[in-house]
């Protein structure tokens, strides 16, 4: 169905190619998956297998692609590629261009020239197929990030091709959200679609992938049935980290004193109770993991921990100091918080201006040594000089850390800081905080990977519905 | 959070309505809260379209804009009274007792009024462009402005403006909270607010520009731009809508009448 013959591709005003002699051939009704370091290539080669690099960008091209048996420059427009390929971009909210779902799906099914019979049959036929039935006559904005990706999964799947590309649908997804996207990717496998799919998530798409390709610097490193790729104990470390290593802190931090106190702290939403009766201690040099569904009040109970938000009843206790009489500013001396999307905090000409823009707001001496140490401790020192938005994503989330590991906070809170990255520059991430654990940081992490949270955290606190529904630490 | 300008789900008179007759609505309103000056006349308005609303099932998606009309009303006034001054004095906006400073500007009744007929006039104009977006899905407003002879790229660019509103104030909320936790600190003055505004502007355009990208290569995955289109639940021109299409015509007339007669 798609054939890449010695593909070759530079970006204008670049010289470093994205992508390198790739030569990929995917057959009818088969699913294979891309996966590699942020920065390798895997969206540009998202981009070439489904000719929108051929007919949107400029840049050095080489190479073959043909879909259907046909070169893509022989398609006259992207109207055209359409009608044999539909593309999922991983950005799943600018794919929603109407204010309700239905909207939606209704806009991508009336421009394929079919009765509207046949329409009303397909619109009700692929809501019911990507769950979305009950979300309707919903506003974009007010979706989940997993039902989100199933609206643009579900326009995409309207247009009724049988080639279907998705760049990352699930890498902002917890993992029921994910497992509910790889159960509808393996029923439309099933029903005779071929699949390219970009992932970092392996394990959760192993059933129905039956080539694994393995893309570095713009190259096809590996392909080939998952298990022979998988063989390789290098590919195998990218692939499916494995996080059992790191090693665990083994003097226990109970008897130390306590950094932050939370007592019987509840938040509202207007009427909506997102936290209700949190009670917990956390003490000076623990590794914390915050785990739970999307909507289980994770984000927002950190978000008490520096005073972006403030308790509708009850009381935060950082340093022995309430916090309804500190300032957000006086606050982030002692804790430092690292959003889920680093992209919303850069906006430096370079690296080492991003991460001095803290230091000054804090009026911190010296802080030359200090940016020199937190470059140092992310691994950023070659980078110093870039601009921030050009690195890849690994490093723009190391980059996040640094920012605020330089504000020297005793205690640093991360919200997802492995979504996006293979294997490698997760683990990189998690030594990263395991070093700064052992400096006496108290960190504390959010994530929806469940090994990460049992191999490198001290105290597994398991939130549901704004509670605490289990803590391995004990108050 | 308030939602600006975003289509509400409901089944009501006004949604029942076909976008034609709300976009003759809307243009009825504007010409004629233009032409007349006469408070009783605007206030009248403003009540009809209070009522319409409530009729719609709308009144409170309509009334979250009223902070923002009372802020421009204080504004509108305040620049009236200073530039137009007309007509009896009624006092002085700095008392007169005051040394030296006291006695200026003048709080006159026509520069009072002038002010009042901009705020009302202002204020029509919002309710009713407000009661035609949030009554009308944009699929709906699409079909009606392609219909309507308007090219497809600026229908689209008009519904993508409207769309985005709220996922850009949800972003900017985002990103505020960040740069919070690198102790950003708004600053003070003129040139410290100028300042300030690069750490949340920057990635806010940035991110913007990127989701433009995707947002383009959807546009046209997708066909939307390729002309040809099944018409799938057309809004049709039905009784209801000739009805308030005859409300309008008789609105019209009278208040041609009304402006010959030098009562409005």
């Amino acid at each position: 169905m798609i054939e890449l013959t010695n593909v070759g591709y530079t970006y204008p005003h670049t010289v470093q190619p994205a992508l390198h002699r790739i030569t990929l051939s995917l057959e009818k009704g088969r699913c294979v998956m891309v996966t590699g370091p942020s920065g390798a290539g895997k969206t540009s080669l998202c981009l070439a297998a489904s000719g929108i690099l051929h007919h949107e960008y400029g840049g050095k091209k080489e190479g073959l692609v043909a879909i259907d048996g046909k070169d893509v420059n022989e398609y006259c427009s992207l109207s055209d590629l359409a009608q044999n390929v539909g593309v999922v971009f991983d950005d799943a909210e600018a794919q929603m261009i109407f204010t309700t779902v239905e909207e939606e799906i209704l806009s991508a099914l009336e421009h394929r020239g079919l009765s509207a019979a046949v329409i009303e049959e397909r619109l009700s036929g692929i809501m019911k197929t990507t769950y979305i039935e009950e979300l309707k006559d919903r506003s974009p904005h007010n979706l989940s990030g997993g039902q989100k990706q199933r609206v643009a999964l579900a326009a995409t799947l309207a247009l009724g091709n049988d080639i279907l590309i998705l760049d990352e649908p699930t890498s902002e997804l917890d993992e029921h959200a994910t497992r509910r996207i790889a159960g509808i990717l393996k029923d439309l496998k099933d029903q005779g679609k071929t699949i390219l799919l970009i992932e970092h998530k392996f394990g959760q798409f192993r059933e129905m992938v039956d080539a694994l390709v393995v893309m570095e610097h713009g190259m096809i490193t590996a392909q080939g049935i998952p298990d022979d790729v998988l063989k390789d104990d290098r590919l195998r470390a990218m692939v499916l980290p494995d996080f059992s290593k790191v090693k665990k802190n083994l003097h226990t931090a109970v008897t130390s004193e306590p950094v932050i106190t939370v007592q019987n702290l509840t938040h509202n939403y207007g009427k909506i109770e997102a936290l209700s009766g949190i009670s917990l201690t956390i003490r000076k040099g623990e590794f914390v993991a915050i785990v739970g569904e999307n909507g289980s009040g994770k984000t927002t109970l950190v978000k008490h921990f520096n005073r972006l938000l403030s308790p509708t009843t009850g009381d935060v206790i950082v340093h022995g100091r309430n916090t309804r009489d500190c300032s957000i500013v006086s606050l982030a001396c002692y804790v430092g918080l690292v959003f889920q999307n680093p992209d919303h905090m850069f906006f430096a000409d370079t690296v080492r201006e991003e991460i001095a823009y803290g230091v000054k707001n804090l009026g911190i001496d010296d802080s030359d040594a200090v940016i020199d140490a937190a470059l140092r401790d992310a691994g950023l020192e070659e980078s110093a000089d870039l601009y921030p938005r050009w690195l890849s994503r690994g490093e723009r989330q190391r980059l996040g850390i640094a920012c605020v590991v330089a504000m020297q906070p005793s205690v640093i809170v991360l919200d997802e800081p492995t979504t996006g990255l293979d294997g490698n520059e997760a683990l990189l991430v998690i030594n990263i905080l395991k070093k700064l654990q052992e400096k006496g940081h108290t960190v504390i992490i959010i994530t929806h990977n469940r090994e990460i949270a049992e191999h490198c955290a001290d105290r597994i606190i398991m939130m549901e519905g704004g509670k605490i529904l289990s803590d391995t630490g004990g108050a | 959070m308030a939602e600006i300008l975003q289509y509400v789900h409901k089944d009501a008179f006004l949604h029942r309505l076909h976008p034609y007759t709300k976009i003759a609505f809307i243009i009825v309103m504007s010409i004629m809260c233009i032409m007349a000056t006469n408070l009783v006349f605007l206030t009248l308005m403003v009540l009809a379209l209070l009522v319409l609303a409530a009729y719609s099932r709308l009144l409170v998606e309509l009334l979250q804009q009223l902070k923002l009309i009372l802020v421009m009303s204080v504004i509108f006034i305040l620049i009236t009274i200073i530039t137009m001054p007309n007509g009896d004095i009624l006092g002085y906006v700095i008392p007169q007792g005051v040394p030296f400073i006291g006695g200026f500007i003048p709080l006159t009744t026509g520069g009072v009024m002038i002010g009042l007929v901009l705020t009302l006039r202002f204020m029509i104009l919002i309710f009713a462009f407000q009661l035609f977006l949030i009554s009308t899905q944009p699929r709906d407003l699409v079909h009606a402005m392609e219909k309507m002879g308007l090219p497809i790229d600026y229908i689209l660019m008009f519904i993508i403006a409207l769309r985005f509103i709220p996922t850009l104030q949800i972003e900017g909320q985002r990103i505020h909270e960040a740069q919070l936790a690198r102790g950003f600190n708004p600053g003070t003055g003129f040139v410290g607010k100028i300042r300030s505004v690069a750490p949340i502007a920057i990635p806010l355009v940035s991110n913007a520009l990127l989701r433009s990208n995707v947002l383009g290569l959807t546009i046209d995955m997708r066909g939307y731009r390729n002309g040809k289109r099944t018409h799938v639940r057309e809004r049709v021109l039905a009784y209801r809508d000739y009805a308030f299409m005859g409300v309008l015509v008789v609105a019209s007339c009278g208040f041609v009448v009304l402006l010959l007669v030098h009562l409005i």
